[in-house]
């Protein structure tokens, strides 16, 4: 396993342009609310001498202010939480805790995962295939899989509003309040809770890799059905769960090493100058390293089935071409159809 | 026949423990010099029975009239049936505030106490008269005909001012898991309201308020003897001294209690408790036993509990004057029992978490601030349903100022629904603004005026009403007139007001003293009406002092002018009005400091001088604490506002990052 897993991330690796690319995504997706939030700040600030301290660390005096006078919007996700390793703790905690943010955070999470959802074919087909592709080939390979990757991604979001909506409240507050109801002991709940996240994250880890090995049987085995490479998947990942699991934990360890190593160099909140601009990198350096990582689940779980099912660089379905335009049509020559 | 004998044998005791008390506390003074007046005493004995959650109990209650009328009835607080269903007050107002939450309590959840007899002990007067079927119940706050928090007990006779009655009530309760802090879950109990008490008897009638979901209590001083039976084994922590333990032979035990001067009284008993004991000794001030009865789970927190507590009577009796009993009670109350934070007299709960890291003030600030309690509540018996601000809200601005000085740590957020504490080492704890919750206080700043009854408070806005903003506007009179002026004020109030019911004028009273003048101007915005302090520096110009246009008939336009023209608007945005400094700095260092009474609706301050001004503050040193906006103070001439919204929004956008990272798990 660890095998296919230097496997995946090699194929991460000979594709700078695919990890520029999603970390671009994520950036300019950021980018707007980022600049609506410095705005606001900035406007709330003024003229005050109030912003001399705000530059220099977390004003919670101003912070309060600042939070009652523009209620609402993304200011309201925007506290001492966003310092540091604190940021990935809460987004974490929010997660497992089904704590979603609403409002144009929410919004701006959709389009993520809908930009994800079109470019995933181009990403899963460039990984399979390992070769490396013009631009307009990568985009015809979004096009490709979108509609099929949107079917899945209606069992998708059906699975996880399963999980989330229904699944999630029975253990956390059902099951939760039925072993706690009567608990003194508080050590005793947080094991309960620990067990119950445990739990809460297998289920949510073996559907996201029934729909990784779905995805992958889709691009690579060229599926049309998504039901068909559901359960294609599930039939795959039952046969080979150890070593499914296995090349899981491979990954999972990679990223608990990229958050251990953030949490050790995450900046904290009394920086300014080129100690802003240092922390500022190395948050970024973090995000690059996790999309790399994200990058490297895809590649090595691709590389994983193309060793059990197919092999390496297999892909079923001819490299797609973007279709030429129609100008474009008319002035090169007719192609020979003999 | 047994029964015969049973009954016989009850009623000796019963007569016995009755002569007994009457003769203990007729006598109590005599043996040692009252603190207080001791006009409402009890002897209670009570069962608790831990598998139906039933306490069985009688008192013999004496109570003296300390008032200027003659009274023919008594007036008494049946707090438990707040708790029998949803019409009451309690209930109804909770709902207001909170929404239906414990609308959904199981049945075995709710609590009530039942009076089952009520006899007036014969005097030489008045023969023994059986009053049960005299008593109803009355709401004399909302007239709610379903609300049974206050029963009237009317007497065959009217007892003059300083005339004694001595009555016997019996009764029986079910206690409920916990609601106002006070109930059971698993093997714990914290008992309080528990039993029938007086309400308070005043020259302009009885103050005996139903039960309201956002205040406090009210009671007379008095001697309590206590005998308390539960499960044997089980460790027990009450108001007072523990003076003897009886084991019985049904598997019980009696833990004898006596408390004098005390307006209250509380317990809990529980399996599981750790005892430690320890002492807060001081070369000026009377030393104190602590019975610390703790959570095993925070057992490694002990030492904390008791810093905690000795820093209290420590800063407290230095500052206002000497805790007067020679023990106190801290309970550590178990996980989910709802009883943590509450003050009772000489016992009160703490609360702390499994993790609890020491960079922040876990179990530390609520342990200050009901030790402190011991003080503004215990020794100081105010009316808390009518003015709670006079007791929580001196307390909590005493309580931050004692965490400020001995407890310094870290801002804390909790993670993974409150299990994982993570601490922001790099952001302090402010005295001035999480001591005193400005930033609750901004959001109800207009909710409430202070000086409503606290029961009559939207039960919303009663913490930030009573507890914030008295804070705040202690904290200015501390920056106004000075700490020591204050604190002479504050201690002047604790001994003039120690083991009696002070009033809001008599608080008012001490401060205008001690500050040598009247600040009803003051008292009368922050007490009397819910004005809003808002000042702000509106605009600043330079300009040339020597002017530009046409003088004389030739126009004059100096580039580079050597005098100056600065004009610095104030602007006052709220309704609230305080004297307050206008600090002005010029390019070339000098200063300038001016005084605005802050009447008017806006101000200009014009100085003429070499250099153009810098940078301009309203209220420079912060006195006015409760000014809402303070961003709007300043203005300077070079603002780093963009600077300030990189730095944040840079940290956002990494936030933000690792947010869409994380959902995108998902896909």
């Amino acid at each position: 396993m660890t095998r296919l897993w230097l496997d995946g991330l090699q194929r991460v690796t000979r594709a700078p342009l695919l990890c520029l690319g999603v970390y671009a995504l994520t950036c300019f997706t950021t980018l707007p609310m980022a600049f609506v939030l410095h705005d606001t700040i900035a406007t709330h600030l003024g003229t005050s001498v109030v912003a001399n301290s705000v530059s220099e660390g977390f004003d919670t005096g101003w912070w309060e202010e600042f939070r009652f006078a523009t209620e609402g919007g993304i200011v309201e996700t925007f506290g001492p939480e966003v310092i540091g390793f604190a940021a990935p703790l809460s987004n974490l905690s929010r997660f497992v805790d089904a704590d979603f943010p609403r409002g144009a955070v929410a919004s701006a999470i959709v389009f993520y995962l809908a930009a994800w959802a079109f470019l995933l074919g181009g990403i899963l087909d460039r990984l399979a295939r390992q070769r490396q592709i013009s631009s307009a080939g990568f985009f015809a390979a979004c096009g490709v899989y979108f509609w099929r990757f949107t079917r899945l991604a209606l069992l998708i979001v059906s699975a996880y509003w399963i999980l989330f909506a229904i699944v999630h409240p029975l253990l956390f507050q059902d099951l939760y309040s039925a072993l706690t109801h009567n608990s003194t002991v508080e050590r005793d709940a947080a094991i309960v809770q620990l067990c119950l996240y445990f739990i809460f994250g297998v289920l949510v880890v073996a559907v996201s890799v029934v729909f990784d090995y779905a995805k992958i049987r889709a691009v690579v085995e060229d599926r049309r059905s998504m039901l068909g490479a559901v359960f294609a998947s599930v039939r795959f990942v039952r046969q080979r769960l150890i070593s499914t699991a296995h090349l899981y934990l491979l990954n999972a360890f990679a990223f608990s090493v990229v958050v251990f190593l953030y949490s050790l160099v995450a900046p904290n909140a009394n920086t300014s100058g080129i100690t802003l601009w240092l922390g500022f990198a190395v948050g970024q350096i973090y995000i690059a390293a996790r999309l790399f990582i994200k990058l490297t689940l895809y590649a090595s779980q691709t590389s994983h089935f193309q060793s059990e099912l197919a092999h390496a660089t297999y892909v079923a379905r001819p490299q797609p071409q973007w279709p030429l335009s129609p100008i474009a049509e008319a002035i090169a020559p007719a192609p020979n159809k003999s | 026949m047994f029964q015969v004998m049973q009954r016989l044998f009850q009623w000796f005791r019963n007569s016995v423990t009755t002569t007994a008390f009457v003769v203990l506390w007729v006598a109590a003074p005599l043996a040692q010099a009252a603190h207080s007046p001791r006009n409402a005493n009890y002897s209670i004995d009570i069962t608790l029975d831990h598998q139906t959650r039933t306490l069985t109990g009688r008192e013999v209650v004496t109570w003296r009239n300390t008032s200027l009328q003659s009274t023919s009835e008594l007036h008494f607080h049946l707090y438990y049936n707040a708790w029998r269903n949803t019409l009451s007050t309690w209930m109804k107002e909770r709902i207001l505030g909170r929404g239906l939450g414990l609308h959904n309590r199981s049945e075995t959840d709710w609590g009530w106490i039942d009076v089952t007899n009520i006899t007036l002990i014969n005097t030489s007067n008045v023969p023994e008269t059986n009053l049960t079927n005299n008593a109803t119940f009355i709401a004399p706050d909302d007239a709610n005909p379903d609300d049974q928090t206050v029963l009237r007990v009317e007497i065959p006779y009217s007892v003059s001012p300083d005339e004694i009655i001595t009555l016997e009530i019996e009764w029986t309760a079910r206690v409920p898991r916990t609601f106002a802090r006070t109930g059971t879950i698993g093997n714990y109990y914290f008992i309080a309201q528990w039993y029938p008490k007086l309400g308070v008897l005043t020259d302009d009638g009885w103050i005996c308020h139903q039960f309201h979901t956002a205040t406090n209590f009210f009671a007379d001083y008095g001697v309590y003897d206590v005998r308390l039976t539960v499960p044997s084994e089980w460790i027990l922590g009450a108001t007072g001294q523990e003076q003897r333990v009886t084991d019985n032979r049904d598997g019980t035990t009696t833990h004898h209690y006596y408390a004098e001067d005390v307006h209250d009284f509380a317990w809990t008993t529980s399996p599981d408790f750790l005892v430690f004991e320890d002492r807060f000794e001081h070369t000026d001030l009377p030393d104190v036993n602590i019975r610390l009865l703790l959570q095993p789970e925070h057992r490694d927190q002990a030492e904390r509990h008791f810093e905690a507590t000795r820093q209290t009577f420590k800063y407290y009796g230095e500052w206002f004057g000497a805790y007067p009993y020679d023990y106190v009670t801290v309970i550590d109350p178990a996980w989910q029992s709802g009883s943590g934070g509450m003050e009772y007299p000489t016992l009160f709960t703490s609360g702390t978490r499994w993790l609890s890291p020491t960079t922040t003030n876990g179990p530390e600030q609520v342990t200050v601030h009901e030790a402190g309690h011991q003080f503004f509540y215990g020794v100081i018996g105010n009316n808390e349903v009518e003015h709670a601000w006079l007791d929580e809200g001196l307390n909590t601005f005493a309580t931050a100022r004692v965490v400020d000085q001995y407890f310094p740590h870290s801002w804390e957020r909790r993670f993974f629904r409150g299990f994982l504490p993570w601490t922001f080492t790099d952001i302090a704890w402010s005295r001035a603004l999480d001591g005193s919750r400005l930033a609750r206080y901004r959001t109800t700043a207009r909710m409430d005026i202070q000086a409503t009854p606290t029961f009559q408070y939207w039960p919303g806005s009663m913490f930030s009403t009573a507890y914030y903003k008295t804070t705040l506007w202690l904290h200015t009179l501390e920056r106004f007139l000075g700490w020591d002026t204050l604190r002479q004020g504050m201690s002047d109030y604790y001994t003039l007001w120690k083991f009696s019911h002070p009033k809001p004028q008599d608080f008012f009273d001490r401060i205008n003293k001690a500050a040598g003048e009247d600040l009803s101007w003051f008292f009368d915005q922050v007490h009397g009406d819910s004005a809003v302090f808002d000042y702000g520096i509106s605009q600043v110009t330079n300009q040339n002092a020597a002017g530009r246009g046409f003088f004389n008939g030739i126009f004059q336009d100096d580039e580079s002018p050597t005098i100056f023209d600065t004009q610095v608007v104030v602007r006052r945005y709220g309704d609230g009005i305080f004297p307050v400094d206008v600090a002005v700095e010029f390019a070339d260092g000098h200063h300038e400091l001016r005084t605005w009474d802050g009447h008017a609706q806006w101000t200009t301050f014009q100085f003429e001088h070499s250099a153009r001004a810098i940078r301009a503050i309203v209220d420079p040193e912060r006195v006015l604490m409760l000014d809402i906006n303070y961003t709007n103070n300043s203005w300077t001439s070079s603002p780093l506002a963009t600077t300030a919204a990189t730095k944040w929004a840079l940290a956002w956008f990494v936030w933000l990052q690792d947010l869409l990272l994380t959902s995108a798990f998902v896909i």
